[in-house]
């Protein structure tokens, strides 16, 4: 099946849809042929961890891990690597990141309006959440009944990386990979140009670039809550939930976008940030790395 | 709508030194990110994972049968959630089993499956003695279709000297109400061939009249589960099966003694006889809770069949962590069965044989005590899986539906048989 692939100046530029959104690779040479291919990869892998890791899908390890009722479920290495980085992630953020919180967001549905649920219904969604509750060792995951894990926040920039290094491992070609929005960027370009990379205006999500930011090579994330909110007594609540409390995270930026070595460790920082709340800023200069916040 | 009313300023570009004096917390995520991200790319690209199982067992009964079964079972998952899995195993079946036949005071003699006589040492049970062999493979594909459903479907083939069984089983399972509820139903029919050695015996006969070639048996059943996820910690599942055999179902090789109503003694011996249909329910009532560590399974199953064979089973598990890898399951099961309408221990010389008649203890009233454990354990770094599986099995038949008149009354007729099963298992992914 092929992709769209369109010449732009000097370079190629794939679409494809996956993980929920438009991705893009840009690919720096003059060989159609091998762009075509390095673009399938990348939509390959797209798909690939995408199967794998989501938990709207029935017939994957998330799912099964979601459903075994308390037993005992052993994961495959990648998994396991995965589950090993988002067990780190738990213990720096002192449990506010925490990959079992996806379960609150059956009570908050963070379409806009201002439907906020109940103090009680949010105390027994919390009930299921916390991965100190889980049993992690080695490749043996044991969950009680009732929780569920949810790697979405990783996902795509995972799966980011992820292509970069199998483009990386079949091309010396420059390039870019781009998926809704998380970016790693193989350069420099020919020449010792770098990528120009636009920073999103969240107000204004998908319509213009706030900044520009030229790159040669880096990942870059950003997090945010530029399109999920819900509103209580006027305010704003982004979508990013503090598992300790199941509300979510007063005072925290709208938007939150960081450049840093891999496109996951600057995800994972910019999701941190967001959940540290009006600390943000204090957070992400602490961490000395290139950042933006809105 | 700005309520923060700050303008969308940019806190930034930030400091843009590269990593400097990087933070703790940035130290410790790029060595996370870095040994996730450093798998090997191709290592990643797989969509599918494999699953070997390896598994030996032995069982034996005390002075009788012993089983040697090495099984290895290959199972592909693929991305999309389906799974491909091959079993194969082989039976090693050696021993002597019960005749049927009751001890005498003096020597008896039996025919054998393969013809040959054997002398039976006076005062003891009459034994048949076997060596046999068994293949088989079993098949199954599983499918997940959508969101909620989930088909199973398999194969199954297996030989042995005097046995073919070949089959097919399918299965659905549906989620409901957020996956809190899993209706399962299914249906499995298999088509077998019983052709004893030596010709099969005309029921209820002296053994020495027999037709050749093989008898056919036929077994349907249907299952429907419905399992459900009370709360965080706690599943209950209820499952009900029927199953109808028509066919061959007697055993060729069991014998029933013909005993004097004057001495007691066994005169001669009639062939094995039984209904040429069988039905059989049974209803299963299980529980899964997750303590704190530990997970504790409980289950009651109630069995009927047309036989009036009627059995209650009380089986707890209780798995203990111990370690990384390393777990203690000990386990306890309660058997207690009901003995069959034409269960009898012996038939008189001067009263007429019924229609059907069986001394085979197996359909007698039985007790059955399993005490066991699993101990579950790592050896090396290699992400693998070993299990030892020890049960010591305490069964003790009783003699009701039969009159222990004279001679008899001095033996045991149905001791109790301790057997000892073990399996030793080791399972890998790559």
């Amino acid at each position: 099946m092929g992709r769209a692939l369109v010449r732009v100046e000097d370079y190629f530029a794939g679409r494809f849809e996956a993980m929920a959104g438009p991705c893009v690779v840009l690919i720096d040479g003059d060989d159609r042929a091998e762009a075509a291919a390095l673009v399938e990869t990348a939509a390959g892998e797209a798909l690939r961890v995408e199967r794998k890791f989501s938990r709207y899908r029935t017939d994957n390890l998330v799912h099964a891990i979601n459903h075994a009722a308390g037993r005992p479920v052993e994961v495959d290495a990648e998994t396991a690597n995965l589950l090993d980085y988002a067990a780190t992630c738990w213990e720096i953020s002192g449990g506010l990141f925490d990959i079992t919180s996806g379960v609150l967001r059956r009570v908050w549905s963070f379409d806009g309006s201002s439907r906020v649920p109940s103090q009680e219904a949010i105390e027994e969604c919390r009930g299921h959440v916390g991965w100190e509750r889980v049993t992690w060792r080695e490749r043996t995951l044991t969950m009680p009944a009732g929780m569920e894990i949810d790697l979405g926040g990783l996902g795509k920039e995972y799966a980011v990386d992820r292509a970069a290094a199998l483009i990386a491992a079949r091309t010396s070609t420059p390039f870019l990979v781009n998926f809704g929005g998380d970016v790693f960027a193989a350069g420099p370009r020919r020449g010792g140009r770098t990528w120009a990379v636009g920073i999103d205006d969240p107000e204004r999500t998908g319509e213009a670039a706030l900044y520009r930011l030229d790159v040669a090579r880096a990942g870059l994330a950003t997090s945010g809550d530029a399109r999920r909110f819900v509103t209580r007594y006027g305010r704003r609540l982004g979508h990013i939930l503090d598992p300790r409390t199941g509300w979510p995270v007063a005072g925290a930026p709208r938007s939150v976008t960081v450049v840093a070595p891999t496109c996951l460790e600057a995800g994972t920082i910019a999701t941190l940030a967001c959940l540290q709340g009006p600390g943000a800023r204090d957070f992400l200069k602490e961490q000395k790395v290139q950042f933006w916040v809105f | 709508m700005q309520l923060d009313a700050a303008e969308p300023e940019a806190t930034g570009p930030g400091p843009a030194q590269p990593a400097s004096s990087p933070s703790a917390l940035r130290e410790r995520l790029s060595t996370a990110a870095l040994a996730l991200l450093l798998v090997p790319a191709a290592a990643g690209a797989e969509t599918a994972t494999n699953q070997i199982d390896f598994s030996t067992l032995y069982y034996g009964e005390q002075d009788r049968t012993q089983v040697f079964e090495p099984i290895v079972r290959a199972t592909r998952l693929f991305g999309d959630g389906q799974a491909i899995s091959a079993q194969l195993g082989l039976d090693v079946i050696t021993g002597s089993s019960p005749s049927g036949a009751l001890p005498s005071g003096t020597v008896q003699t039996m025919t054998t499956p393969s013809g040959r006589l054997v002398t039976v040492p006076a005062g003891q049970i009459p034994l048949t003695k076997f060596e046999d062999h068994r293949a088989g493979l079993d098949v199954d594909w599983r499918k997940p279709w959508g969101s909620l459903v989930t088909t199973t479907v398999g194969g199954h083939a297996s030989r042995e000297k005097d046995y073919q069984s070949l089959g097919v089983n399918a299965k659905v399972s549906a989620d409901f109400d957020q996956h809190l509820f899993t209706v399962s139903a299914g249906g499995a029919f298999n088509d077998d061939s019983v052709f004893p050695v030596g010709g099969t015996p005309i029921g209820l006969s002296d053994g020495s009249e027999v037709t050749k070639g093989s008898n056919s048996k036929r077994v349907k059943s249907v299952l429907f589960g419905i399992s459900h996820v009370m709360t965080r910690r706690w599943i209950v599942s209820v499952d009900g099966t029927r199953t109808y055999e028509n066919g061959y179902l007697t055993e060729p090789y069991k014998v029933i003694s013909v005993v004097s109503p004057f001495n007691g003694l066994p005169v001669y011996t009639l062939t094995d006889n039984r209904p040429s249909s069988r039905t059989r329910s049974s209803a299963l009532l299980s529980s899964v809770y997750h303590l704190a560590n530990d997970i504790l399974c409980t289950s009651y199953r109630y069995y009927t069949d047309t036989w009036d064979v009627r059995s209650n089973t009380f089986d707890v598990k209780y798995r203990h962590d111990l370690a990384e890898g390393w777990y203690l399951e000990p386990h306890v099961r309660y058997y207690r069965q009901t003995a069959a309408s034409f269960y009898t221990i012996g038939l008189s010389t001067i009263l007429r044989p019924p229609e059907y008649a069986t001394a085979d203890y197996r359909l007698g009233r039985l007790t059955t005590l399993t005490l066991g454990a699993n101990l579950g354990f790592r050896i090396g770094d290699r992400p693998s899986q070993w299990t030892l599986r020890a049960e010591y099995i305490r069964q003790k038949g009783d003699t009701a539906g039969g009159d222990q008149n004279g001679v008899q009354s001095h033996f045991d007729l149905t001791p109790t048989i301790n057997t000892f099963t073990a399996v030793l298992g080791y399972s890998f992914n790559f």
